[in-house]
């Protein structure tokens, strides 16, 4: 109980708002307090400074006096100065005796050399209180001693001490209000943040942070913070068109099993074996293309995994090629289209692999993934082909990474559509009426990934995309593939 | 199906978890002639298999108790030879690599269709019984391995290599269904499932070089099964 009291009460020392309006304050303090001292000091050495001219101007003008004269306007305090200014003036022996003025002892530690001197005169009655003192010797060898009491000063700074005494709790009050009210203005944006992030967190995911014209560093916080939950939210959306196309895969096959089910059950069909075996084969069908989706979903995230890159090896894209060719010719036969290759192909940008044996383009990788990749580039590019087209796979170096390529003569794909056709699910408008699971490229870009391969898409005739694609798979180069 | 001749009475040891699964694979097994004894822990399985001798053993990766791997390199340590279909729900190519060096004859990832699993069976209760003969022969087919030459009735089939490796195959199980899937496997070496049907043209194509127009012909198509060489007697 208590330590959750003590928390409560510290819970205001540690507000933001709190901390920002007490600096603030002790901010404004210091600078009254360095200003009071400040004035403080000049107020005095302005006073020496002063104190010293009017002596100096006095007692050279005393000094021009003839004596007896001196000795008359001493005693009586004729001129306007001595009246005014100087406080104390007095006639002294060589041997500091008085013989004249108002000065009636030779003040303690005055010095007879031109100079300012401080002394503490002890009155009969009152406080002891300080004095300026100068003191000359005349011609005939006596000493002049004139002093000017600071008691005007003191007077001054005493006053000053209590005006700043009295002044510094309204200006700290002032400083306080306009501190919390100040720190309420900018912390009361932080609390429009933070509730607009709680609005975001309970699900509200259209939700932003007031970023306004993103005029100071908050706002532009407030902005960058905005762009990235547009990009987290466009990815969601994403996950979910990912998560509906699953769905609305899985659902056709699962429909078409469902309805000829029904049919069947509750139909005529239903005595005949020739028609019970034939919806059951028609439904087996129909729930086998719902397990080739799943399965590819899950080879998927387990290649995405990546805990393979263990397993890797040497391999030879040309043998990989060959096998894939093998494997692929009789139905790019029965297809009508031409498969061709393996064909060594100089690298077009640096001419590299000219000359080298197509046997010496090798990767590191996971052969029975690799083989998978190419297979789903070359079923692809045989399905996307009409009859009559050709497909061609190559290999060689792109910039001194080895490469496989898969070229078609197909319906080829628009520039636009590159990026979405390796994602999941994607179909081509143009493609739709062609049978699949649409994750034949995705697959291969998940196996790229792993490989830290990349894929380009390319037109098969450079500049013109309706005729032809060519999928370009990129390994990294020998000397950057991790030891 | 003939096929299901050639296993009558083979003794099925099947230790698999999820009784539902169970089910369908005893009855389906035993509705092929086969006789089964299903239990449903790993401990349980080691004992029976070895205890009773059984010709063919069904085992799931994953099972509580004793898992599917660990029972499988007991038997091998203890000498025990039986043949062993691993399943499992994992789809994990890593997963099948394990289970092979554990032991395992073969592997089958669930979901599966039942006659995949029951070709499956067959194929390691009917292991070719000498893989170095150089001659093989099958009803009227006739394949030397050395001259890499097949004749049908004295006459010779011309064949592209891809095709004899494929013939090699069916000759080595006559009268075995061979799944598509197993097919992938052994005569190319692939361990994924193409999205066309591949295995079928290359099927065709070899069917049209070996069944002549006026011949019996030889290789036939299993409805949601596979192929099969049949040989007359």
């Amino acid at each position: 109980m208590s330590s959750i009291l003590r928390g409560r009460q510290f819970e205001l020392f540690r507000t933001a708002r709190f901390r920002l309006a007490l600096g603030f304050a002790l901010a404004i303090l210091v600078a009254t307090l360095l200003q009071f001292s400040l004035v403080y000091s000049q107020m005095t050495s302005q006073e020496f400074r002063r104190s010293g001219q009017l002596l100096h101007r006095e007692m050279d003008f005393l000094l021009s006096l003839p004596a007896d004269h001196l000795s008359y306007v001493i005693r009586e305090r004729s001129t306007d100065d001595l009246r005014i200014v100087i406080n104390e003036a007095g006639i002294f022996t060589a041997n500091r005796e008085p013989v004249t003025g108002d000065l009636k002892e030779w003040p303690e530690g005055l010095v007879a050399d031109g100079g300012l001197h401080a002394s503490v005169m002890i009155p009969e009655e009152g406080a002891p209180y300080k004095m300026w003192f100068l003191a000359d010797r005349l011609p005939d060898g006596r000493l002049l001693a004139l002093g000017r009491s600071v008691h005007p000063l003191s007077e001054q700074k005493l006053m000053m001490r209590r005006a700043s005494l009295t002044t510094i709790v309204p200006i700290l009050i002032l400083a306080l209000v306009t501190g919390v009210w100040l720190s309420h203005r900018a912390l009361a944006r932080v609390k429009e943040m933070h509730e607009a992030v709680d609005r975001i967190m309970r699900g509200d995911i259209h939700e932003r942070l007031p970023a306004g014209s993103e005029s100071d560093d908050m706002q532009r916080l407030a902005g960058s913070v905005n762009r990235m939950l547009d990009r987290l939210e466009q990815l969601m959306h994403d996950m979910r068109a990912v998560g509906n196309d699953i769905a609305h895969d899985l659902r056709t096959p699962l429909a078409r099993v469902r309805a000829s089910l029904e049919r069947v059950l509750s139909g005529p069909g239903a005595e005949s074996p020739e028609v019970l075996r034939d919806t059951i084969g028609g439904a087996i069908e129909n729930l086998d293309q719902c397990f080739a989706i799943i399965t590819a979903l899950l080879r998927m995230a387990e290649i995405d995994n990546g805990r393979r890159r263990d397993g890797f090896a040497t391999v030879g894209l040309e043998d990989l090629a060959r096998d894939i060719i093998d494997l692929y010719e009789p139905i790019a036969e029965s297809e009508e289209v031409s498969l061709r290759g393996p064909v060594m192909v100089r690298d077009v940008e640096d001419g590299g692999g000219a000359g080298l044996p197509a046997s010496s383009v090798v990767v590191q990788g996971d052969r029975d993934l690799l083989i998978e990749m190419l297979a789903n580039l070359v079923d692809n590019a045989i399905k996307f082909t009409p009859p009559g087209g050709r497909v061609q796979v190559d290999i060689g170096y792109r910039a001194g990474h080895p490469a496989v390529s898969v070229t078609d003569t197909g319906i080829g794909i628009a520039p636009e559509e590159r990026g979405a056709v390796l994602t999941r699910f994607y179909r081509s408008d143009k493609s739709r009426h062609i049978r699949g699971s649409g994750l034949g490229l995705s697959l291969v870009t998940s196996i790229l990934r792993l490989h830290n391969a990349w894929i380009l898409v390319e037109d098969a005739t450079p500049g013109d995309p309706g005729r032809g694609t060519k999928l370009v798979a990129v390994f990294p180069a020998a000397d950057q593939i991790r030891p | 199906m003939s096929a299901s001749a050639n296993m009558n009475g083979a003794h099925v040891l099947l230790v698999e978890d999820d009784s539902g699964i169970a089910r369908e694979i005893a009855e389906e097994l035993e509705s092929r002639h086969l006789a089964v004894t299903a239990v449903e822990t790993g401990d349980q399985g080691l004992e029976k298999a070895l205890s009773g001798a059984h010709d063919v053993l069904v085992v799931d990766r994953m099972l509580p108790g004793l898992d599917g791997l660990t029972l499988i390199e007991t038997l091998r340590a203890r000498s025990i030879r039986t043949p062993v279909l691993v399943l499992s729900a994992l789809s994990a190519v890593d997963d099948r690599v394990s289970g092979l060096k554990a032991g395992g004859d073969d592997y089958l990832t669930k979901p599966f269709a039942m006659e995949e699993l029951v070709a499956r069976i067959e194929a390691l209760l009917r292991r070719p019984d000498d893989t170095r003969q150089t001659m093989l022969r099958a009803g009227p087919l006739t394949m030397d391995l050395i001259d890499r030459r097949v004749e049908r009735d004295g006459r010779e089939i011309e064949l592209l290599p891809r095709e004899f490796r494929l013939l090699e195959f069916l000759m080595r199980r006559p009268g075995q269904v061979l799944t598509r899937a197993m097919m992938l496997e052994e005569v190319w070496n692939y361990r994924f499932i193409p999205q066309t049907n591949l295995v079928d043209v290359h099927i065709g194509k070899l069917r049209r070089k070996v069944d002549g127009p006026d011949e019996v012909p030889l290789i036939h198509s299993i409805r949601g099964a596979g192929f099969t060489l049949s040989v007359p007697d």
